[in-house]
C-alpha cells in the first residue's frame, strides 16, 4: 500500500510540475505577444491598429508598411531580444553567484559597456556595429570580473552590491566626464545612456540576434552544471562538475548577452535584476522553474514582458512625440528601484553583520600627529586651489587680495575662485561628518549618505527647483534639497528601522532609493530641457561651478552647528555606535539620540548637495579612513574625518578646474574617480 | 612613517610657498586705473532689463555664446575671449573669427577664471547662462545678456541682440549695414525662389543625431530661427510637431517624418560630427519610402551655417537653401 501510494506520488508530482511550468511559460509567451501587438500600434507616425493590420496583411500603402516593417517591428523585436538577454543573464548570474542581487546592473556590466561605447564615440572612429558590440562586451566583462573578483562568489549580497555600485559610479563618472568634454560628439549619448529600444531598421536586430541566440544556447547547455552549483561547491565537485570553469563560462555568456543588449538599446536598468526576482515566487509553486534550463528562459520572457510593458506604458501615458524623448530605461529603472526596496524588506539578514574592523588603538601622539599632518595637507591643498587655475597666481597676490588692495585682474580671479574653493571644502567636510554620524547611528561601516539615497533625494529636490524656478535663491535650493533628502531618508531609515538598521536591509533600501532618484532626475532633465542637458548634468556631477559667497552660507551654518553639537555629544556618539544595550543601561534615551544624529546627518548631506551638487564616496571613505588612522573614539574620528573630507573634495575640485582648463569637470566626477578605487581597495582589504 | 609624512608635507608646503611668493600683478597702490571722462559713458538696458553702464564703447569683449560672437565679428569687433573656439570655427563659417581670441571653455560653462584673467571691459552673454554665473561675471566686468531665442519672434530677437551688442560697442552704424544686407539678401533670395516657381513651397528644416541605433531628428518648426527665415523667404513650414517656447525645436524619429508629406527637406550637418541622414538613414525603409526622398528633394546644406546664429549666418543659410532648392 505504502509502496503504491509512493509510486503514485512519485509519478504524479513531476507531471503536475511540468504542466504548471508549461502553463506559466505559455502564459508568459501570451503576455509578451499581447504587449508586442500593442507596442507596434504605437509610435509617432499616424499608423494605428488598422494600418498595422493592413500592413501585416500586405494591403497597406508603401509608406505605412515601411513604418511597420522598418520602425515598429524592429523596436518590438529589439524589446523582446533585450528583455530575453537581460532576464536570462540576470538569472544565470544570480545562480552562479548564489546571490539574489547579482545582475548586469549590480555587477557594473552595463557601466563598463557604456564607458567602452563612450570611448569609441569620443575617438570618432565609427566602428561597425558588431565591433562596437565587441567593445561593449570587453568593457562589460572587465567590469564584471573586477566586481566578482572583489566580492567573492556566494559571499553575501552586500559586498556584491557595494563593489558593483562603487565601480558603476566610478565608471559612470568617467563616462559623464566624456559627455561633458565632448558635448557635440556625444550628443544623444546621455539620453542613450538611459536606454531606449527604438531602432533604425532591422540591421541592429539582425546583427545582434545571433549573439543573443548564442548566449542563450550557451547558458542552456550549461544549465545542468549551473544547477549543480546550487548544491554547493563541494557537492558540485563531487558530481564531477568543474566549479570554476562553470562559473567563468556562465559569467562570460551572461556578459555577452548584456553586452548585446547594451549595444542594441543602451543600458536598460534593472530588468536583469527584476525578471529573475519575479520568477522566484513562481518557482516556489512550480518546481520545474527552479531548474536553470527552464528558469533562465522564463526569466528572459519576464524580462521581455517588462521592457515591452514599460514601452507600451510610456506611449500610452505621454504623447508620442514626447515619448521619443523619454528613454525606456528610465521607466524600467523606476520600476526596478521599487522592486529593490520591496526585496530589501523581504530579505532576511542571513549575512552576519560585517565584523567591526579590527583596529589598533593608536595613542594620543599618533592622533595629534595625524591631525597636524592633515591640517598641513589641507592648508597646502587650499593654497594650491586658490593659486592654481586657468590664471595662475602667486601668494603675494592673495595677501594683497585679503587686504583689499590687489590689482584688477587678481581681484576678479580671486573673487570668482575663492567661493568655489570654500564650497568644495565645506561640502567635503559636511559630507564626511554626515557619513560619520550615519555610520555611528546605524552601526554600519558601509552606510553613507550617497549609498543610502539621501543625496539622491536631495539632488532630486534641488533639480526640481533648478529646472522649474528661473532664479531660485541659494536658500530655496538648499530648502528643496533638504525636503528631498528628508523624504528619501525617512523612507530609507523608516523602513530600515524595523530591522534595527541591519546591514542588508539598510544598504539595499538605500541603493533602491538611490537608483530611483537618479532615474527620476534624468527624467526631469530630459523632459524639462531636452536641448540643454549640460546645465543639469553639470549640477549632477557635483560641480562648484558658478558658486557665489551666498551659496556657501547654508552649508557653513549647518556644518558649524553640527560640529559643535557632535563635539558636545561625542560620548553619546560613542555609545550609540557601540550596541543596543549599553546606552540604555547608562540611561541614554537611545531612540531620541539616534533621531537627533540622523537629522543632523541629513541636514549636512542636503546642505552639501545644495552647495556643490551630487558628490559621492566622501561620506564613506573619510570616516572609514579616519577610523583606520585614529581608532573609533568620536572625539578623534570626527575631526580627522572632517579634515579628510575637506581635503578630498577640495583636491577633486582643484583637479576638475585645472586638468582640462578652460573647460572643467565636476568635483563629484573627480571624487568618484579618486574615491571608487579607494573604496574597492577597502573591500579588497576587508576580504576574508 | 607619520613623522616622515609630516616632514615631507612641511617641506612641500614650504617649497610651494617659496615658489608661489611674490605677486603676478602690482597691487592697486602701485597702479591706479585711468578713469575715462564721464561724457563717453554708455548706458544700455539688456534683455533681462538690467541697466548696464560702460565707461565708453567696449573694445575688449568676451562672448559666451556663438550667436553673440558672430554679432561681434559682424560688427567689426574682434572678441578677446570666445567659448569653444574650435567648435565655432567648425560650425560658423559665415562670420569667421577675427583676431586671435582666447578659448574661455565650453559654452555652457565658460571659465570665470579665464574671463577674469582677460580683464575684459564687456562680457556679452545670453539669457541661457545661469543667474549664478552671471552674478559672478558681473564682478569681473559689466555683463549684458542677450535673449538667445524667443519662439514668438526669432528674427526680431536676433536683430535686437545685434543692436544691443552694437550700442555697447559703439557700432550702431555697422549694425544698420548688417541688418540692411540681411534684408537685401532675403529679398533677393525670395525673388529667386519666385522666379523658379518655388514661392510658397513647403519646406522642412532639420538636423539629426544618432544615439546607438536610433536616429533622432530635430525639427526646426515655424517658431525656430531657420523656420522664421524660411517663412520670410516666402516658403511654408511643413512641420506639424510643436517646438519648445524658446528655440522652436522639436524632436521626432524617422516615423515622425511620414507626417511631412511632399516637401523640400533641408538639413544641416557637419563633417566634424557626421551626417545622420546620409550615414544612418539612407538604407532605412521608412526613409526611402518618404515622398521627398523618392523625389530627390533632400538637401544637405553646406557646412558652417550656425542654425542659432545672427544675420550673417542667416544670410548664408538663405543663400545655401535657395541655391539647393533652385539647383535642379
Amino acid at each position: 500500500m505504502a509502496v503504491i501510494s509512493k509510486s503514485v506520488v512519485g509519478r504524479d508530482r513531476p507531471a503536475a510540475a511540468t504542466t504548471g511550468t508549461v502553463a506559466v511559460t505559455a502564459g508568459l509567451v501570451l503576455l509578451v505577444l499581447v504587449l508586442a501587438v500593442v507596442d507596434i500600434t504605437q509610435g509617432t507616425a499616424d499608423v494605428g491598429a488598422s494600418e498595422v493590420r493592413d500592413a501585416l496583411l500586405g494591403r497597406a500603402d508603401a509608406g505605412d508598411s515601411s513604418v511597420v516593417i522598418a520602425s515598429r517591428l524592429p523596436r518590438m523585436v529589439a524589446g523582446i531580444l533585450v528583455g530575453l538577454a537581460l532576464g536570462a543573464a540576470g538569472a544565470a548570474l544570480q545562480s552562479v553567484s548564489r546571490n539574489v542581487l547579482a545582475a548586469p546592473d549590480t555587477l557594473a556590466v552595463n557601466a563598463g559597456s557604456y564607458l567602452a561605447l563612450g570611448l569609441v564615440a569620443v575617438t570618432g572612429v565609427s566602428l561597425p556595429f558588431l565591433a562596437s558590440s565587441g567593445a561593449a562586451f570587453v568593457g562589460g566583462l572587465a567590469a564584471a570580473a573586477v566586481v566578482l573578483g572583489l566580492s567573492g562568489l556566494g559571499k553575501g549580497t552586500v559586498r556584491l552590491v557595494l563593489a558593483g555600485s562603487a565601480l558603476m559610479l566610478g565608471l559612470n563618472a568617467v563616462t559623464e566626464a566624456l559627455l561633458l568634454l565632448f558635448p557635440q560628439k556625444t550628443e544623444g549619448l546621455y539620453r542613450w545612456g538611459q536606454g531606449g529600444i527604438g531602432q533604425n531598421g532591422f540591421d541592429g536586430v539582425q546583427q545582434m540576434l545571433p549573439v543573443v541566440v548564442a548566449g542563450l544556447l550557451g547558458l542552456l547547455l550549461l544549465g545542468r552544471r549551473v544547477d549543480a552549483l546550487g548544491l554547493g561547491d563541494d557537492a558540485a565537485r563531487g558530481l564531477g562538475v568543474p566549479v570554476r570553469g562553470t562559473r567563468v563560462t556562465a559569467v562570460v555568456f551572461a556578459t555577452l548577452l548584456s553586452a548585446a543588449a547594451v549595444t542594441l538599446a543602451g543600458p536598460i536598468g534593472f530588468v536583469g535584476l527584476c525578471a529573475p526576482a519575479l520568477v522566484r515566487p513562481l518557482a516556489r509553486r512550480f518546481r520545474g522553474l527552479t531548474r536553470s534550463r527552464t528558469g533562465m528562459p522564463v526569466a528572459g520572457l519576464v524580462g521581455a514582458a517588462l521592457i515591452l510593458g514599460a514601452d507600451v506604458l510610456l506611449r500610452a501615458v505621454v504623447p508620442a512625440d514626447l515619448a521619443v524623448e523619454v528613454p525606456t530605461g528610465v521607466v524600467t529603472t523606476v520600476v526596478g528601484s521599487v522592486f529593490l526596496v520591496v526585496m530589501a524588506l523581504r530579505t532576511r539578514d542571513t549575512d552576519a553583520a560585517e565584523a567591526p574592523d579590527r583596529l589598533r588603538i593608536p595613542g594620543r601622539t599618533a592622533f595629534l600627529v595625524t591631525v597636524a599632518v592633515l591640517v598641513v595637507a589641507l592648508f597646502a591643498v587650499v593654497v594650491g586651489a586658490v593659486l592654481l587655475g586657468d590664471a595662475k597666481l602667486l601668494l603675494g597676490d592673495v595677501v594683497n587680495w585679503t587686504q583689499g588692495r590687489s590689482g584688477r585682474v587678481v581681484t576678479y580671479v580671486l573673487d570668482a575662485r575663492v567661493p568655489r574653493v570654500l564650497a568644495a571644502l565645506l561640502a567635503g567636510a559636511a559630507l564626511a561628518l554626515s557619513g560619520t554620524l550615519v555610520q555611528a547611528v546605524t552601526r554600519n561601516p558601509l552606510a553613507e549618505p550617497g549609498i543610502l539615497g539621501v543625496t539622491g533625494g536631495a539632488g532630486l529636490g534641488a533639480v526640481l527647483v533648478v529646472t522649474t524656478v528661473t532664479a531660485a535663491s541659494s536658500w530655496v535650493i538648499a530648502g528643496a534639497a533638504f525636503a528631498g533628502a528628508a523624504a528619501a531618508s525617512s523612507l530609507v531609515f523608516g523602513l530600515a528601522a524595523r530591522g534595527g538598521f541591519r546591514q542588508n536591509r539598510l544598504v539595499l533600501l538605500g541603493m533602491g532609493v538611490f537608483a530611483g532618484t537618479t532615474a527620476l532626475i534624468s527624467l526631469v532633465i530630459v523632459v524639462s530641457d531636452p536641448f540643454d542637458t549640460t546645465r543639469a548634468l553639470t549640477w549632477l556631477s557635483g560641480s562648484t561651478y558658478g558658486r557665489n559667497m551666498p551659496d556657501v552660507l547654508p552649508v557653513t551654518v549647518v556644518l558649524a552647528g553640527a560640529l559643535v553639537w557632535s563635539a558636545v555629544r561625542r560620548r553619546e556618539l560613542d555609545l550609540v555606535a557601540l550596541d543596543d544595550n549599553t546606552p540604555r543601561l547608562l540611561g541614554l534615551r537611545l531612540t531620541r539620540a539616534r533621531l537627533g544624529f540622523l537629522v543632523a546627518a541629513v541636514l549636512l548631506a542636503a546642505s552639501a548637495v545644495a552647495a556643490a551638487g551630487l558628490i559621492g564616496f566622501v561620506g564613506l571613505v573619510a570616516p572609514h579612513a579616519a577610523r583606520a588612522l585614529v581608532g573609533r573614539r568620536h572625539a578623534r574620528v570626527v575631526p580627522v574625518a572632517v579634515l579628510l573630507g575637506a581635503i578630498l573634495v577640495t583636491l577633486a575640485d582643484l583637479l576638475g578646474r585645472t586638468v582640462i582648463a578652460p573647460a572643467q569637470l565636476g568635483a563629484g566626477l573627480m571624487t568618484a574617480v579618486i574615491g571608487a578605487p579607494y573604496f574597492l581597495y577597502l573591500l579588497v582589504r576587508t576580504r576574508r | 612613517m607619520k613623522r616622515h609624512l609630516l616632514a615631507s608635507a612641511t617641506v612641500a608646503v614650504a617649497a610651494l610657498s617659496l615658489a608661489a611668493c611674490g605677486t603676478s600683478e602690482p597691487s592697486t597702490d602701485d597702479a591706479a586705473p585711468s578713469a575715462k571722462p564721464a561724457a563717453q559713458k554708455i548706458t544700455v538696458t539688456d534683455a533681462t532689463g538690467a541697466k548696464v553702464t560702460l565707461d565708453g564703447p567696449a573694445t575688449k569683449v568676451v562672448a559666451t555664446e556663438w550667436n553673440v560672437v558672430e554679432d561681434l565679428v559682424a560688427l567689426g569687433v574682434s572678441p578677446v575671449g570666445v567659448a569653444d573656439v574650435k567648435g565655432y570655427t567648425a560650425w560658423n563659417t559665415a562670420a569667421p573669427l577675427t583676431g586671435d581670441p582666447k578659448d574661455i571653455g565650453t559654452r555652457g560653462e565658460p571659465s570665470i577664471d579665464t574671463v577674469a584673467a582677460l580683464a575684459p571691459d564687456l562680457v556679452v552673454a545670453t539669457d541661457d547662462l545661469s543667474p549664478d554665473v552671471v552674478a559672478q561675471l558681473r564682478k569681473v566686468a559689466p555683463v549684458i545678456q542677450v535673449t538667445s531665442a524667443d519662439g514668438a519672434d526669432q528674427i526680431g530677437t536676433m536683430t535686437e541682440g545685434l543692436d544691443l551688442v552694437a550700442r555697447a560697442t559703439g557700432k550702431t552704424a555697422e549694425a544698420t549695414t548688417v541688418k540692411n544686407e540681411f534684408e537685401a539678401s532675403i529679398a533677393e533670395n525670395k525673388k529667386a525662389l519666385e522666379d523658379a516657381g518655388l514661392g510658397g513651397a513647403r519646406v522642412a528644416s532639420a538636423d539629426g543625431y544618432v544615439d546607438a541605433n536610433q536616429v533622432s531628428v530635430r525639427a526646426f518648426t515655424a517658431n525656430s530661427l531657420l523656420g522664421s527665415v524660411n517663412e520670410k523667404l516666402g516658403l511654408k513650414n511643413a512641420w506639424t510637431v510643436e517646438g519648445d517656447k524658446a528655440y522652436g525645436l522639436a524632436t521626432t524619429d524617422v516615423e515622425g517624418l511620414t507626417k511631412l508629406g511632399d516637401v523640400h527637406f533641408s538639413y544641416i550637418a557637419n563633417d566634424v560630427d557626421g551626417d545622420a541622414f546620409a550615414d544612418n538613414l539612407s538604407k532605412n525603409a521608412v526613409w526611402k519610402s518618404l515622398p521627398f526622398v523618392e523625389d530627390g528633394n533632400v538637401h544637405r546644406l553646406p557646412d558652417g551655417v550656425w542654425m542659432f546664429g545672427g544675420p550673417r549666418s542667416m544670410e548664408a543659410y538663405a543663400d545655401s537653401l535657395v541655391d539647393a532648392l533652385t539647383k535642379k
